[in-house]
């Protein structure tokens, strides 16, 4: 073994301070890092995103959105800041999926970047373990991506803004649209849903209130972690037990397995719902025509009358041959809400920025934009079904593009 | 690393002399405490990243370098010292000393209990066991209502600010390299080493193996924890994902392996290299996983003893001092 | 409780699963017990065999599971310089060295099918892959009896070519004792190298039949890692029958703490047995050396 050598060479008595002495200069060592470009005539926007590790999709969408913003801004001339046109820089860091890097990038956006205000990263753990650095250091915030009860239960936010689908609304639709469209089951239920902490709220707290509400049957309510593939004994009971409706709340990888093992168990429930994972195209890619009429809580689409919805569809998918996702237009809005407030405030005082932000009263590209005293925006919800490999609105009628698949082929 | 070029050579000239010794322990001690009030906000960040990887390393070398454990189980007690530290502040209202004390002897009785067991696994057995000790703890974790599940706890007490942190990130650092110096300078080296390269062996000339290993193991857990404990008040908000990581095992790892496995500085020169690694590619966000991998790999191939084993070698090919072998 | 039915579905379907496991862990047992190599890149494999499936059906119209021996063959070829030119220049460096050489290569591998394939979910859409086949009132999935019958035959394969085969006795004799294998004359390099690929074309396998029944991502070999991990401690070391044995037991167990815990804690009773096992039998069920 060749670390022997060097082991035994190491093994001589070793004082503390030839441990300490090189520590005691180590931040100086590390001022080698520093390439911290201080432009006093740009605005720096910082954003630490996912764009590597599990949550990279919705990484690159945000990036695209964020961008998207910045660039329009820039393109008609920038902000005046105390009377002087400035171009905006946005800086982008990956956090890895990982909550402790977000807040590491978050820190360091602020204290070498010196960016002047902040943009959220994706899902709750990402998005606030961000906005707890941005409340610490009074730097405003402005996020999407990260559902209202959960952003609002973590403290009561002084800097940090979000703008989103509220989880109670959500939790409601599917029991409007069985209402509303008229549709027979046996009123049985059955939950699958991940202890995130939205499908912890969605799955694990709302959807059985609101089925005993509207005099559901819940025979069996089950929870799973993030990172489970295996569900062949909860479908086998959920068909045991003959439900007939069925809502799951789990990420992407989680429902294409759900819905293959609920087909393979040969169990084929009227109503399916699939919140969170069934929102993305590549679910429907993943399953082909197994994905047709899973329904999915949307909070945005192209065809939502709001100025500038189908643009943004239409330029997202012509510069990047992807198919648009949702989160172009909630990312995109929380930048503009922030530009719109730099440029009101016409000031990089953090402070006077925040009060601007706190003052957003316009409609964007998701819909009219107001925060409420707990800095929350709800974006108003439809219920999406996949029909063809494409996505319908089913409900509420005055939004539909199509008409309903039941029960699910 | 212009660091030790530096101080390699002085240290053999007059640091031998015991009160050159502690006076200069102190005034590096100082100065490290004295740190965050004149450095930039930035460097106070980076410098407590620095500390934190440093005795998490430091305490994988003592497991690795001198005991011959080669761990993946770190995150096991870094992620048990920041839910113990949370569920702490939280719920007794304690300081945070208090609750990273507390911390630290909950990790070690943790170990304590999981010690019959991966002991008695060698080598590989040992790694693949620790690997599932802490892959099993977040598997709990996350299911087990009381710790909030995937949603995790936030600390309701307001947070100190990162100067104070770093002061007692620092004084962790301290307490590590006075165990470090105590492993690898005492009596109790011996025992390690002995343990290390033939624990049978030892065990027949009367060195009692599992002690000296349970020993070792114990305080290293306690330093993992109250690592752990420091991120967790830092950020505010602890999930099973982010604190029990595999990151957490396998980033002292890799530092460590930078460094130079076994080596007295192996650590630290890791660890900035590492953390600086991380700040320069910040900027090129896409790409720099997959940079910092090839990094690795190459490191590995052409520096089978780390950057202090290529500092070495340089050193001895330039100067006829003795300083490697020192 | 659940129904009588139920629980027999859940046993069946732990048995066939399990399997599945085995299969997936596969690669992973070769390599640890010939190479003594803890391959923290085996899950990347996995994917990668899973992406070598999708995209062999969307390119060729070609079935992956007619295929699977061209995809194992391709993940051999990709194996074979990643043994050449990361891990053969370590030999004798120490264990660590190429352990984490093969977490530097599992991080590149991750990075580089998120900026190839984007991150998303993927799964090889196969009719056969969502019926059940139902023996009256027990109804199991149709591609785990497909996918136990693949690893129970592959399994049999390699063990057959461990056990009768000249390259097979080669082997054996690398594993137990490399020093006296290089002195009778085994070339132990080259052993190595073919026991590498071996592993990376099971991986690949195994990462195919994982993308036709359940589903993928860049990230999802970290989760595959951890559970064959304790399929092959389960079925000791090295020892490539007992693997299977392994993933059965696991499957099972699995099963039935998702039934009576609810499927939350299945992989925590699969690892809870994992360090169990490790504490009363670390050479395994089957396994003579420890």
């Amino acid at each position: 073994m060749a670390t022997r050598t060097s082991r035994a060479a190491s093994s001589a008595p070793l004082p503390v301070l030839k441990r300490l002495l090189p520590v005691a200069l180590l931040t100086i060592a590390v001022a080698w890092t520093s390439t911290s470009a201080k432009a006093a005539d740009e605005i720096v926007i910082g954003a630490s995103i996912p764009l590597s590790g599990p949550l990279a999709g919705f990484g690159s969408f945000q990036k695209w959105g964020y961008s998207r913003a910045v660039d329009e801004v820039n393109k008609a001339g920038g902000i005046t800041i105390d009377g002087r046109k400035m171009p905006v820089r946005l800086v982008l860091r990956d956090d890895k999926t990982d909550p402790n890097v977000t807040a590491a990038n978050t820190e360091s956006l602020l204290s070498r970047d010196q960016a002047r205000a902040l943009l959220g990263s994706c899902t709750p753990a990402l998005v606030n373990a961000g906005a707890l650095v941005a409340e610490r250091k009074k730097i405003p915030l402005v996020t999407g991506c990260n559902p209202l009860e959960a952003f609002k239960s973590v403290r009561k936010w002084n800097y940090a803004w979000d703008l989103f689908f509220h989880e109670p609304e959500l939790a409601a639709i599917p029991f409007k649209v069985l209402d509303d469209l008229k549709l027979e089951t046996n009123k049985k239920v059955a939950i699958f849903h991940d202890n995130g902490p939205d499908g912890q709220v969605v799955g694990g707290t709302l959807w059985p209130q609101m089925a005993k509400a509207a005099g559901y049957e819940v025979v069996q309510n089950a929870s799973f972690p993030v990172d489970n593939t295996q569900f062949t004994s909860l479908v086998a009971e959920a068909k045991a037990k003959g439900a007939e409706v069925v809502l799951v709340d789990a990420i992407t990888p989680q429902a294409v397995s759900i819905r293959k093992q609920i087909a393979s168990a040969g169990y084929a429930p009227k109503l399916l719902v699939i919140e969170k994972g069934a929102e993305p195209v590549q679910f429907a890619e993943a399953l082909g025509k197994l994905a047709d009429g899973v329904l999915v809580g949307g909070y945005w689409d192209p065809s939502f009358p709001y100025p500038g919805a189908k643009d943004l569809a239409t330029t997202f998918e012509s510069e990047t041959k992807l198919t648009f996702s949702q989160h172009i237009a909630d990312s995109y809005a929380a930048a503009q809400i922030l530009l719109d407030a730099i440029a009101s405030a016409g000031s990089l005082d953090p402070e006077k920025i925040n009060a601007a932000v706190a003052k957003t009263d316009k409609t964007y590209v998701v819909g009219p934009i107001k925060f409420d005293e707990s800095h929350n925006a709800k974006l108003p919800l439809a219920m999406l079904q996949w029909q063809g490999g494409k996505t319908s609105i089913v409900w509420p009628a005055d939004r539909a593009t199509g008409k309903i698949l039941f029960p699910v082929p | 690393m212009s660091v030790l070029t530096t101080s390699v050579p002085e240290r053999s000239l007059l640091l031998h002399h015991p009160f050159v010794r502690v006076a200069l322990s102190g005034i590096s001690f100082a100065a490290l405490l004295a740190a965050p009030s004149f450095l930039p906000a930035y460097f106070v960040e980076i410098g407590f990243k620095l500390l934190l990887y440093i005795v998490l390393a430091e305490a994988w070398n003592l497991l690795a370098g001198y005991c011959g454990l080669v761990s993946l189980g770190s995150s096991s007690f870094f992620g048990l010292g920041a839910y113990v530290t949370v569920g702490l502040l939280n719920h007794t209202g304690s300081g945070i000393g208090l609750a990273l004390a507390a911390s630290a002897l909950v990790a070690m009785t943790l170990a304590l209990a999981m010690s019959r067991g991966l002991f008695r696994l060698r080598g590989l057995y040992f790694t693949v066991g620790t690997l599932a000790l802490a892959e099993a703890l977040r598997l709990l974790v996350v299911n087990v209502p009381w710790f909030g599940g995937a949603t995790g706890l936030f600390v309701s007490a307001d947070l100190p600010d990162v100067t104070e942190l770093f002061r007692d990130a620092a004084l962790l650092l301290v307490v590590a390299s006075l165990v470090m110096t105590l492993a690898t300078g005492s009596r109790f080296s011996v025992l390690l080493r002995a343990v290390r390269d033939d624990e049978d062996a030892a065990s027949q000339v009367g060195v009692r193996a599992f002690r000296v290993k349970l020993a070792a193991f114990m305080v290293a857990s306690a330093l993992i924890a109250i690592a752990g404990g420091l991120q967790a008040i830092k950020l505010g908000a602890i999930e099973p994902y982010g604190s029990f990581g595999l990151q957490w095992s396998v980033d002292p790892l890799a530092i460590v392996i930078i460094g130079g496995l076994g080596m007295r500085f192996g650590a630290i020169v890791g660890a900035i290299f590492f953390v600086a690694i991380g700040e320069l590619l910040a900027d090129y966000p896409e790409l720099h996983v997959a940079i910092t991998g090839i990094i690795l790999i190459i490191l590995i191939r052409c520096a089978p003893r780390g950057l202090c084993g290529l500092l070495e070698t340089a050193l001895r090919r330039t100067g006829p001092t003795k300083v490697a072998s020192s | 409780m659940p129904g009588l039915d139920v629980i027999v579905n859940a046993l069946i379907s732990g048995l066939l699963l399990g399997g599945m496991l085995a299969l997936t862990a596969l690669g992973l047992s070769i390599i640890l017990g010939v190479m003594r190599l803890v391959n923290l890149a085996h899950g990347e494999f996995l994917v990668a065999g899973a992406y070598a499936g999708l995209f062999l059906l969307q390119r060729t119209g070609i079935d992956p599971l007619v295929g699977l021996l061209l995809i194992g063959l391709i993940l051999a070829l990709i194996g074979y310089p990643i043994y050449r030119f990361l891990l053969a220049p370590l030999a004798g460096k120490g264990s660590e060295a190429a352990m984490m050489t093969m977490f530097g290569l599992s991080i590149i591998l991750q990075n580089l099918f998120v900026l190839l394939f984007s991150a998303d979910t993927r799964a090889i859409e196969r009719d056969y892959a969502t019926i059940p086949l139902m023996l009256g009132p027990i109804s199991v999935p149709q591609i785990y009896v497909i996918g136990f019958a693949i690893s129970v035959a592959l399994i049999m394969a390699v063990h057959v070519l461990i056990a009768r085969s000249r390259f097979g006795s080669e082997l054996r004799a690398s594993a137990d004792q490399p020093l006296a294998a290089a002195i009778i004359g085994v070339n132990v390099s080259r052993v190595h190298a073919l026991t590498f690929c071996l592993g990376t074309a099971c991986a690949g396998i195994g990462g195919t039949l994982i993308g036709v029944a359940l589903s993928f991502t860049p990230t999802s070999g970290a989760t595959y890692l951890l559970t064959d991990f304790a399929v092959i401690v389960l079925g000791g070391l090295g020892n490539v029958l007992g693997t299977l044995v392994g993933g059965i037991v696991l499957g099972v167990l699995q099963s039935v703490g998702g039934l009576t815990l609810g499927d939350g804690y299945r992989d925590l009773v699969g690892l809870v047995l994992f360090l169990a096992m490790l504490q009363l039998r670390p050479q395994g069920f089957l396994g003579s050396r420890a």
